[in-house]
């Protein structure tokens, strides 16, 4: 039985011939230029304008997880919407397939309300630097 | 999904109405009370909804979920556990000033979390349940956001238990890779029917290493001492019960449907992790100076002690396992408990030295840690001896001598640590001021009517008395006449061999 683990170290090896050797061919076939433009970070194409170490207002993570969130219902949504209507249909499936998909979208919103209320959504509110509480909302 | 599926389900449908109904409170109204009160609500009508589930067990809802009298018993078990944790935060929290009120939709949360686990017949519900569980425990833990120490503390927790969390996904897909299924039974079904382990030994291996890391026990157990002092009391209390007992209700499930061939090579392993953790956690624990650190050592010793009984792999084995878990919760929860009350919005009170002289000056709160602390060491006529008497009597009767000699050892040691804090709290606050004078020399020698310096918590809060009122009864009750708690986990574990 132990000969089953081979399976596994060719496996391994198979990954790292893949990854290692695709590295090493393109450096056997790639345009070797060195100069200022190549050491620069990558930013689509743009020139970069200073340094890359520099905070970033902490409503990115907030607004990003948001739309995370919405992404991810998005996921899911699509392809019960897609399969909906042949559900309903079904006598062994029935209207529950519609309630857990309303039911999934309501918690959703709810998430949405809280973080509304909560003030996340307002771009504006930082930029002033109203004094206001973030508990009002 | 059929009616008798959703009252089978309707602890977890409970609990996690109960979350979302907390959020929308929270959005429309900020009020710590309030909030409060709906979780206590939600997780008592979790606990109430638990006999309405029993009038369909056993019932297994799709091949994920299964409702039968042991998924219930630990259901219970760990609502009970939450609706303590909820009292004891109440007041913690409303000595702290923000944000109060999120930490009750994440206490809810990872109750849930837990429910799941212990209700878990298939691989997909046990990561699924024990992920709603830790991504709670990663924010509860942090919770106190202001501190440093809490930031280390999260992203400790979080990135040691993302960690864990690989390896059991991969262990579950070699376990996969072999068998072809997911589901508990089918699963051990297909284990016994092949020739050889293959990569499902391998598989189960590395799944023990996720489910070892959350019962903290020896190789795995570095996060403990850690985390326990980083997280605010009540989280402690949370992390150092129901994350442990939920994994602990999923691994006992699933060993006991493993059949002895396939069980044999890890169960060799499990002993010499009970031993190293019943070892390693004594000994760490002898010269620790804070208390929430002594506790999390204390902590690994007893799922070494649990681990034990589980060996024995046998009914009387479960049972034993099973008493001994509601036992350690019943002491770890007053142990916290006691912390909480006497920790104040400065810091908590986790240093021995916080303690001394408890006797004079709190005589019903000391009285209860002794009791705890008696319990945990398993001293007659408290709940915490007649659960290490069914261990010892469990693994006895599997002829496991060399983990119950250790068990003893490791007790012996235990004994002195537990009973050194006793003393501290008797002794006179003469005596540690004399000792402490180097410290503050500017203290007068107190005598015992004296308020000390620390800690300062002022009274018990209404819920925190309650819940402690509560356990004190257990500790005691449950020691004094343990019969029909014994009865009920007799009858709940019967399904499980």
């Amino acid at each position: 039985m132990f000969f089953d683990y081979a399976n596994v170290f060719v496996f391994a090896l198979g990954g790292a011939v893949l990854v290692f050797g695709g590295m090493w061919l393109g450096s056997l076939i790639r345009p070797k230029r060195e100069g200022e433009a190549g050491l620069e970070p990558y930013e689509c194409g743009e020139k970069p304008i200073g340094s890359a170490w520099f905070r970033f207002d902490i409503r990115y993570y907030t607004v990003a997880l948001v739309y995370l969130l919405f992404a991810v219902e998005i996921a899911f949504l699509f392809p019960w919407a897609r399969v909906l209507k042949e559900a309903l249909a079904d006598d062994a499936i029935g209207g529950l397939a519609l309630v857990e998909g309303v039911v999934f979208i309501l918690v959703l919103a709810v998430g949405l309300a809280y973080v509304w209320r909560k003030g996340d959504l307002d771009w504006v509110r930082g930029i002033s630097h109203t004094p206001d509480d973030p508990e009002e909302g | 999904m059929s009616r008798t599926d959703l009252t089978a389900l309707s602890p977890l449908l409970v609990v996690a109405l109960a979350a979302v109904a907390v959020l929308l409170l929270i959005s429309v109204r900020r009020n710590h009370r309030a909030t409060a009160t709906l979780t206590l609500a939600g997780l008592v009508l979790g606990l109430v909804s638990i006999s309405w589930a029993a009038t369909v067990t056993p019932h297994q809802v799709a091949p994920l979920l299964i409702a039968d009298g042991y998924a219930l018993f630990y259901s219970a078990l760990v609502l009970a556990a939450a609706v303590v944790v909820c009292l004891l935060s109440f007041d913690y929290l409303e000595q702290r000033g923000e944000q109060r009120e999120e930490f009750y939709v994440l206490l809810l949360l990872a109750t849930l979390g837990g429910l799941v686990l212990v209700g878990a017949s298939h691989f997909v519900t046990l990561f699924l349940g024990l992920e709603i569980l830790s991504v709670a425990i990663y924010v509860m833990v942090a919770y106190a956001r202001s501190s440093p120490l809490a930031a280390e503390t999260g992203i400790k927790y979080l990135v040691l238990a993302g960690a864990s969390s690989a390896f059991l996904v991969f262990g579950m897909a070699l376990v996969y890779a072999q068998t072809g299924t997911l589901e508990f039974r089918p699963l051990v079904a297909q284990l016994s029917a092949i020739e050889g382990s293959g990569l499902a030994l391998p598989g189960m291996a590395l799944m023990l290493v996720g489910v070892g890391f959350k019962l903290a026990v020896v190789p795995f157990h570095m996060w403990t001492p850690e985390v326990y002092q980083g997280a605010p009391a009540p989280v402690t209390a949370f992390v150092a019960t129901v994350s442990k007992g939920a994994m602990f209700a999923l691994l006992l499930r699933f060993f006991a449907a493993l059949g002895p061939g396939e069980a044999r090579p890890l169960l060799v392993v499990l002993g010499l992790v009970a031993m190293a953790s019943i070892l390693a956690g004594n000994l760490l624990a002898l010269l620790e100076q804070n208390i929430k650190r002594l506790l999390a050592f204390s902590s690994i010793a007893h799922l070494g002690y649990v681990l034990v009984a589980f060996l024995a792999s046998s009914a009387f084995g479960d049972e034993a396992v099973t008493f001994y878990l509601v036992a350690y919760f019943v002491s770890t929860l007053a142990a916290f408990g006691v912390v909480t009350v006497l920790s104040d919005n400065e810091r908590e009170a986790e240093r021995i030295e916080d303690y001394r002289g408890l006797f004079w000056r709190r005589p019903l709160l000391a009285t209860l840690m002794t009791g705890a602390l008696l319990s945990l060491a398993g001293i007659p006529l408290t709940t915490g001896f007649v659960g290490k008497f069914a261990v010892v009597a469990a693994g006895v009767e599997a002829s496991l001598w060399l983990p119950v000699s250790v068990l003893a050892l490791g007790s012996a040691i235990g004994l002195y640590y537990y009973l050194r804090l006793v003393v501290v709290m008797l002794s006179s606050l003469d005596a540690g001021a004399a000792t402490e004078s180097a410290a503050d020399s500017g203290r007068t020698p107190a005598d015992p009517g004296q308020t000390p310096a620390w800690p300062r918590a002022a009274r018990v809060g209404g819920g925190a008395a309650l819940a402690l009122g509560l356990l004190a009864l257990l500790l005691l009750g449950l020691g004094l006449y343990p019969g029909p708690l014994m009865d009920v986990i007799e009858s709940s574990v019967s399904p499980l061999r």
